[in-house]
């Protein structure tokens, strides 16, 4: 079951797109000079726990950047060595959006945003890849009640007890809500590369040959045709990476206006409780010598 | 007439200081409503952030402090009022009422 390719559904609509052809080999990695791990090293510290995070890892735990940079480096490896279709399985499990041809590093970065801890529904296979994402020793012999075991005893326990609150506050909401839980099977996102780029166009068109481009606008038309679609390709990528780097940067500077919103609060009331605790201290040394000279020099 | 100088000092610093205290405070909130009532976009999206921050507050942060707060204040009431009662003591009366006679 896990390995059959999601079928077109008819009665969706115009909902989301199926995409019916076998999955494409996942996109091959950048050629680059450099190793990865000096790569990896070189990015600023920022940049480098946003990407110990995205992959799963505590970026907290190392003490310093040279051991964060082995520990990303573990994992990618870790994760380019996992079975591609374990992962999807997890990725379908968890209602994940990504595409069918999502390279691995995408598809772990989905899945570590998981956060669940009902594990119904998934492949044992699935749950050894999550087990393994999670930073578990998980192998093919383990049986699945070991393995759910293991990441249930690796939430702790007050982490338990907040998700169960969650849980029971949350399914306060939904019953004065009235909302249903969605039966819809899962469903991968569309290719944004395929067809004319619509996302909710149906089906999933060839792209354009070079034969055909050269056919449609002459030689020297279809070749810089070809070469003006690549370099937007390019130029796109590149905006949709400054992008997220702004973001990312104004969700730092938010945090950071929140710590020190709380710090500065923090610090007011405690400036505030010194001055309580002050006067208090006077005021007994008061009423002590207000008794005193009441009862002895009166 | 006696005039006791420490009480004296007491109740006029705790007026003067109760005075300005009071207006400082006065003068700082009107000046936020005069800046927060503004028109225009800017002031309408400081207006929102300033909400949100507030929305934003963990107690966690703060919390213990402010209870202890809370419980400070109290027990400065609860001062206030053991003051009251010793002022109002007669170290002479018994407590069936009669006074015990002294002699200077």
């Amino acid at each position: 079951m896990a390995d059959e390719l999601p079928q077109p559904d008819e009665s969706a609509g115009a909902g989301r797109e199926i995409v019916i052809s076998a999955p494409p080999p996942a996109a091959p990695e950048p050629a680059i000079g450099q190793p990865p791990t000096r790569q990896i090293s070189e990015l600023p510290k920022d940049e480098l726990s946003h990407l110990a995070e995205s992959l799963g890892l505590d970026a907290t735990r190392f003490k310093t950047q040279q051991h964060l940079v082995a520990a990303v480096h573990e994992r990618r490896q870790l994760i380019a060595g996992m079975d591609r279709q374990a992962m999807l399985d997890v990725v379908r499990w968890g209602r994940r959006p990504v595409t069918v041809n999502a390279s691995k590093e995408q598809i772990a970065q989905e899945i570590a945003r998981i956060r669940s801890m009902k594990f119904g529904g998934i492949s044992h296979r699935g749950l050894m890849a999550l087990a393994l994402l999670r930073g578990l020793e998980a192998t093919e012999e383990d049986p699945a009640p070991r393995i759910v075991r293991r990441l249930r005893r690796q939430e702790g326990f007050f982490s338990r007890l907040n998700r169960k609150r969650r849980a029971i506050l949350g399914g306060m909401v939904a019953s004065i809500v009235g909302e249903k839980d969605s039966t819809a099977d899962y469903k991968f996102l569309p290719d944004p590369n395929a067809g004319d780029g619509n996302p909710g166009s149906a089906g999933s068109v060839k792209p354009e040959s070079i034969r055909d481009a050269i056919e449609e606008s002459g030689l020297f038309g279809g070749i810089s045709n070809r070469i003006k679609k690549g370099a937007d390709q390019y130029l796109n990528q590149k905006l949709d990476e400054i992008e997220a780097r702004i973001d990312r940067k104004l969700d730092e500077i938010d945090r950071r206006l929140a710590e020190w919103r709380d710090k500065e609060i923090a610090n007011r009331i405690k400036i505030l409780k010194i001055t309580l605790w002050a006067s208090v201290i006077v005021g007994i040394f008061s009423l002590i010598y207000a008794y005193v000279t009441e009862v002895f020099f009166k | 007439m006696h005039v006791d100088f420490f009480d004296f000092f007491r109740y006029v610093l705790g007026t003067v200081v109760s005075i300005y205290a009071t207006v400082v405070t006065l003068q700082s909130l009107y000046g936020w409503y005069v800046y927060l009532s503004g028109q225009g976009r800017y002031y309408s999206l400081m207006r929102r952030y300033i909400m949100l921050q507030g929305l934003r507050l963990r107690i966690k942060a703060f919390g213990g402090d402010t209870l202890i707060c809370i419980l400070l204040t109290v027990a400065m009431i609860l001062l206030l009022r053991a003051h009251q009662l010793v002022a109002r003591m007669d170290p002479f009366a018994h407590s069936d009422g009669r006074r015990i006679a002294t002699t200077r």
